[in-house]
C-alpha cells in the first residue's frame, strides 16, 4: 500500500514536470504523405544551447515543398522571442528521408514545438 | 449646355466605377505571407539569410567563448554588391538581435568599418573638464571594450538571360565571422536565394 502511494506521487509529480515539446504536422493535406520517424534532442556542451534533430520520410512519389518553424519556451512556460519562430523552407524528395536540425536561440530554452506545414 | 451636363455625368459615373475597381491597400501578414514573390529581395529574404546565417554560427561553436562569457562583435565591411538601394542593415540587424538574444555576443556601436555606429560614445567622452558636467558622471579613461570578433561580408547579384525569354536573378549572402586577435576566420557562411521570371521584371 506504501509503496503503490509512493508510485502514485511519483507519476503525479513527474506528470507535472513533463515537457511539453513536440512536433506537429499542421497541414491536413500532408499529415499522411509525411512520418515522423525520430526525435533527438541534446544540450550542446561547449555552447549550453538545445539542439533539436526530427527525422521523417516523404512517402510520396513526389517531390513536396514542406515548411517548418519552431517555437521555443523557456522553464516557465514563456515564448523566447527567435527568427527562427518564422516559417523556414523543408525540401523533402520523393520517398525520401528528410532532417531538421535547429539550434536553441537561447540557452534559457527547454521546451520547444516544431510545426511543420506545405 | 445639354452637352456639357452629359459629358459631366459621364466622367462622373467613369470616376465612380473606376474608384470601385481600385485595388485597396493591406496590411502585409508578416508571418503568413502568401504573397507572390517579387525579383528583387524583399523582408522575406532578408529573413531567410539571417535566420541561416544565425542557425550555421551558434551551430559551428565558433560564438562559444571559453569561461562562457560573450564575444564583443565589430561589425566590418559588409558590401552591397546588387543593383538594389537596398541596406545592408537589413541583413546585419536581424543577426545582431539574434545574436544578442542567444547571450553569446554583444555588439559595440562605439568601433564599425564604417565609423561609430553610435558617435556619442566618444562625444561624452569629450565632456571631459568641461566644468558643466558632474565630473564624477563623466566616462573615465579606459572604460570602452574593444571588440574580439569582427562581421564583414557581401551581398551578390546575378542576373541571367535565360533562352525561353526569362530571367533568372541569384543573390549570394556572404558572410564571415573574424577574431581579430589572430585574423583567423574562424567561421564562414553563404546562401543562396534564386529567383526566375518574366524577363521583362526589374530587380532593381
Amino acid at each position: 500500500m506504501k509503496n503503490l502511494i509512493l508510485a502514485l506521487i511519483l507519476a503525479l509529480t513527474l506528470g507535472g514536470c513533463a515537457s511539453k515539446s513536440y512536433v506537429k504536422v499542421v497541414d491536413n493535406s500532408v499529415e499522411k504523405d509525411v512520418s515522423i520517424e525520430d526525435i533527438k534532442e541534446r544540450v550542446n556542451r561547449d555552447s549550453g544551447l538545445k539542439e533539436l534533430q526530427v527525422m521523417g520520410e516523404n512517402k510520396t512519389d513526389e517531390y513536396l515543398k514542406l515548411r517548418y518553424r519552431v517555437v521555443w519556451f523557456d522553464k516557465e512556460g514563456f515564448e523566447i522571442e527567435s527568427i527562427g519562430s518564422k516559417w523556414a523552407e523543408l525540401p523533402v524528395y520523393k520517398n525520401a528521408h528528410f532532417t531538421i536540425h535547429v539550434v536553441s536561440p537561447s540557452s534559457k530554452a527547454v521546451d520547444y514545438r516544431l510545426f511543420i506545414d506545405r | 449646355m445639354k452637352r456639357a451636363v452629359t459629358i459631366t455625368m459621364s466622367a462622373l459615373l467613369a470616376a465612380g466605377l473606376m474608384s470601385g475597381c481600385v485595388d485597396k491597400t493591406e496590411r502585409i501578414d508578416m508571418h503568413n505571407d502568401k504573397g507572390d514573390q517579387v525579383m528583387g529581395l524583399d523582408y522575406r529574404d532578408f529573413d531567410e539569410a539571417a535566420s541561416k546565417a544565425i542557425q550555421s554560427m551558434l551551430k559551428s561553436g565558433a560564438l562559444d567563448k571559453k569561461n562562457g562569457d560573450r564575444y564583443v562583435l565589430a561589425i566590418s565591411r559588409v558590401t552591397n554588391d546588387t543593383m538594389q538601394h537596398i541596406d545592408t542593415d537589413q541583413l546585419i540587424k536581424k543577426i545582431r538581435v539574434e545574436l544578442l538574444r542567444s547571450g553569446k555576443v554583444v555588439v559595440t556601436t562605439a568601433v564599425s568599418a564604417n565609423g561609430a555606429e553610435d558617435a556619442m560614445s566618444m562625444q561624452a567622452r569629450e565632456l571631459r573638464g568641461n566644468d558643466e558636467f558632474n565630473q564624477n558622471t563623466v566616462q573615465k579613461k579606459g572604460t570602452l571594450v574593444a571588440p574580439d570578433m569582427s562581421l564583414s561580408g557581401k551581398i551578390l547579384q546575378r542576373n541571367i538571360a535565360m533562352d525561353d525569354g526569362k530571367q533568372q536573378v541569384e543573390y549570394y549572402f556572404m558572410l564571415t565571422l573574424t577574431e581579430i586577435k589572430t585574423g583567423l576566420a574562424w567561421w564562414e557562411g553563404e546562401s543562396v536565394i534564386g529567383k526566375r521570371g518574366s524577363g521583362k521584371s526589374v530587380s532593381w
